[in-house]
């Protein structure tokens, strides 16, 4: 007998796949990557002169060129600096070795007499990471090219030294005593923003930042990629710090990194008789010391605690920390979660695709007067689900590791899962994932996370241990 | 010698398409009309064979030197002997001859309950295809009540019960001879209550024990169920083919979890459906004891040596997925 079996026998599973989706897990877009206009375009405007050459100027808008004469004349300041600048500024590109097309550029200088550059770690990251894909080199303001030669790296600061086939003249000079800088001074960043060419952006100090982890001056003025590593330098020519970033969300809120630290750095090149042959151990040593410190800093005092309903939840408010509060009071929802997400605002930069160095924290308590039991627990379920913890297929990490358990703290009942996953080029390195949800109320729960990524198993295991130990529950207040 | 043989033409699976009864020997087939059975194949010629009696009794088919000949068991004879289970080919027609006097099998018990036909097992389906329906949309209703949510998923429900069911009576008309639709309705409901009743259970189970595998890998036991609902459309559409029907499903089963266990390892490295029981159920449903934090922290610590051989094996470079890409 000759039979056709219908293929669609999974057709039924499909009513059942009906779940709605439940978006309250998602964490706030708290930093919207609006991106400020780069260049002032010129108004349609002021082509009409030409037009009407004869016309008398007040019936126009004034153009560009017209309304230069009118202003102040440019600082001189910058004019001078940049005159003196050229020679020692450097744009510094990696290219692929396979067909030698730039891959990234940014900036840097030329330290004093020396034929030593400093410029930032993301920009030669590819060639540290990666030497067997990628060279770096170097053009000057002449146009003139040559080869980099990679010495040292600083990872957590964002600094990278490397060497060429010429010296400096000089101009670029990092005194042993730091000129101490006044906010609001002005302060004149040089490099070469989005391959346009170089160029000098005038702005003022305003302060060092605490707000990472490592400490930045906050430079009021324009920092566009591409000036990545170029100097930001007093009136006098002394470096003052190296740029670095910039707040998308912001208007001229742009970063330096302090000298200070590219001082520490060229001593280290100073002392070492020849370059590293692999920079990912050392990259992998640096990010060790900096997990250490990182999660030193966050356990240093038992974690302060907030109440959420009846339940105490761990957070950690600092300078590095900030914590948002939101809540879904909308009419439509039958159950209420109020949330609260503790993250360190900054992270360290390892390559395009890998930022590690981190730690966030969300707790969200659901709880509902309306719904059922029954249906609370589906809607706790669908809240539990997290998808997004990574494969295996990742070249950088490993696919996720986990163990869950019913677990009791000192005073509350919970379901614990605990994914891990290890970097594979950094050898002692784990991302940490601690989820929970409390199972002790029919209609309520409370559900928290925590990220640590790029710490040593032990630092992993304490702040997990830590976060269980202070999650309770405590008498109202 | 009985005097009556009964010509017969059959479809390729072996049913009987035609029937006639000739009188007395010898029986002459062919295209032309002065023959005993007319065959209406153009392929076949005029006067293409005869049946005669041997002098032992059996009955032997001629050919009368055709172009197409007489094939029998893919090989062409000139002349072969008729048993009354020996099937020739003339052209494009297929052909039997029995005597009268064949002896045929037992009847088959019947085991159909023909009772359970028509509207009420009909109903019965429809009944719990929309009754599963609206529960698995009131189980994820977190909004406030809207009762179109509810007529939308029994509508649908319904159309897809509609749709598959009419498929097998389909399926059913064309092989069997009844369309038995209110049956395939039934079976399709009880196999979606089997399968939804089935993720309830073992959500609850899962949980209760801490029997994580069972979240992990009850899915293989759905496609087992779904597998079962196709065995018993199968079984009503062809009541008499029960092992064979067996094999074939158990076979499905077996392509289905393959399936499912592949896709799992490409899309996300493991085997099993998820990475952890999201399952969180009221705290009354729990069997299963609270573990120390320490115990917990020492099966973290234990996970450490897998995760150092699994960060040193090669991966493939094509596969890595940009999810975090900055």
């Amino acid at each position: 007998m000759k039979f056709v079996l219908p293929a669609a026998f999974l057709a039924c599973l499909c009513a059942a796949a009906l779940a709605t989706a439940q978006s309250a897990r998602q964490s706030p877009q708290q930093t919207a990557n609006q991106r400020a206009p780069l260049t002032n375009p010129a108004p349609a405007q002021t082509l009409a002169p030409a037009i009407q050459p004869g016309g008398p100027p007040a019936a126009t808008p004034p153009t560009e060129d017209e309304a230069n004469p009118a202003l102040p004349l440019p600082s001189s300041a910058a004019q001078n600096l940049y005159a003196k600048a050229k020679a020692d500024l450097l744009q510094i590109r990696m290219l692929l070795k396979n067909g030698r097309s730039q891959s990234t550029v940014g900036s840097g200088f030329m330290v004093g007499t020396s034929n030593l550059v400093l410029t930032n770690y993301h920009v030669v990251s590819q060639m540290a990471l990666d030497p067997d894909v990628y060279i770096g080199e170097y053009v000057d303001t002449d146009g003139k090219r040559g080869p980099v030669e990679l010495l040292a790296v600083d990872v957590l600061h964002d600094l990278a030294v490397v060497r060429i086939n010429r010296e400096g003249t000089g101009f670029f000079n990092l005194p042993e005593k730091l000129a101490k800088l006044t906010q609001g001074q002005y302060l004149y960043s040089l490099g070469n923003p989005l391959d346009l060419g170089f160029a000098i952006s005038e702005g003022s100090y305003n302060g060092v930042i605490t707000r990472s982890f490592y400490d930045q001056l906050m430079f009021t003025g324009p920092i566009n990629s591409g000036m990545s590593g170029g100097p930001s330098v007093t009136v006098s020519g002394d470096v003052a710090g190296v740029n670095v970033s910039k707040r998308r969300d912001g208007e001229l809120v742009s970063f330096l990194v302090p000298v200070r630290y590219a001082q520490e750095l060229l001593k280290k090149v100073a002392l070492q008789t020849a370059p590293p042959k692999d920079f990912n151990p050392l990259i992998g040593q640096q990010l060790l010391a900096h997990q250490k410190a990182m999660v030193d800093r966050l356990l240093d005092a038992p974690l302060a605690t907030k109440m959420m309903g009846p339940y105490l939840v761990p957070v950690r408010e600092s300078e590095q920390v900030r914590c948002w509060g939101r809540s879904n009071v909308k009419a439509e929802a039958s159950f209420t979660a109020d949330t609260i997400s503790c993250s360190m605002e900054s992270a360290i930069f390892v390559s395009e695709s890998q930022q590690t160095g981190h730690m966030a924290m969300t707790h969200q308590y659901v709880r509902s007067a309306s719904l059922d039991k029954i249906r609370f627990s589906v809607l706790a379920t669908t809240l539990f689900k997290v998808d997004n913890l990574g494969s295996n297929k990742d070249t950088r990490l490993t696919g996720p590791s986990c163990t869950e358990q019913f677990v009791v703290t000192r005073s509350v009942p919970l379901r614990a899962v605990t994914c891990v996953r290890a970097y594979r080029k950094f050898a002692g390195l784990y991302n940490f994932t601690l989820m929970t949800a409390t199972t002790d109320d029919a209609k309520a729960s409370l559900q928290s996370r925590i990220d640590v990524s790029g710490v040593s198993y032990e630092n992993g295991m304490r702040t997990t241990r830590a976060f269980l130990d202070t999650l309770g529950r405590g008498s109202r207040q | 010698m009985t005097a009556s043989y009964f010509v017969e033409t059959l479809a390729r699976n072996g049913d009987v398409l035609h029937r006639h009864q000739v009188g007395s020997l010898p029986i002459r087939l062919g295209r032309g009309y002065d023959n005993d059975f007319i065959v209406d194949d153009s392929h076949c010629a005029a006067r293409h064979a005869i049946i005669e009696s041997d002098p032992d009794g059996r009955l032997v088919l001629r050919d009368l030197g055709t172009r197409n000949g007489v094939v029998h068991q893919g090989k062409r004879k000139s002349s072969l002997v008729m048993s009354g289970d020996t099937v020739v080919r003339l052209g494009h027609t297929m052909l039997r001859v029995r005597a009268a006097d064949f002896p045929v099998p037992d009847e088959q018990l019947d085991r159909t309950m023909h009772a359970w036909e028509g509207g009420m097992p009909g109903l019965v389906g429809m009944f719990l295809i929309g009754v599963f329906s609206v529960l698995t949309v009131w189980l994820n209703d977190t909004q406030s009540f809207q009762l179109i949510r509810y007529l939308q998923a029994l509508a649908y429900g319904i159309a897809a019960g509609l749709v598959w069911g009419g498929a097998w009576a389909f399926a059913n008309r064309l092989f069997g001879r009844h369309a038995r639709l209110g049956r395939h309705l039934f079976i399709f409901g009880c196999g979606f209550a089997a399968v939804t009743v089935f993720k309830l259970l073992s959500s609850v189970v899962a949980y209760s024990f801490s029997f994580e595998a069972i979240t992990r890998y009850g899915s293989h036991v759905a496609i087992l169920l779904v597998a079962g609902m196709l065995y018993f459309h199968l079984s009503t559409v062809k009541p008499n083919n029960a092992r064979k029907f067996a094999v074939t499903c158990c076979i499905i089963a077996l392509l289905g979890s393959g399936l499912t266990l592949i896709s799992n390892e490409q899309r996300s490295g493991r085997l099993g459906d998820e990475l952890y029981m999201s399952v969180l159920l009221p705290p009354t449903m729990r069997v299963a004891g609270d573990h120390q934090v320490g115990e917990f922290m020492d099966k973290v610590g234990a996970m450490k040596a897998r995760l150092d051989a699994e960060r040193t094996r090669k991966v493939n470079d094509g596969a890595v997925d940009d999810d975090d890409d900055a």
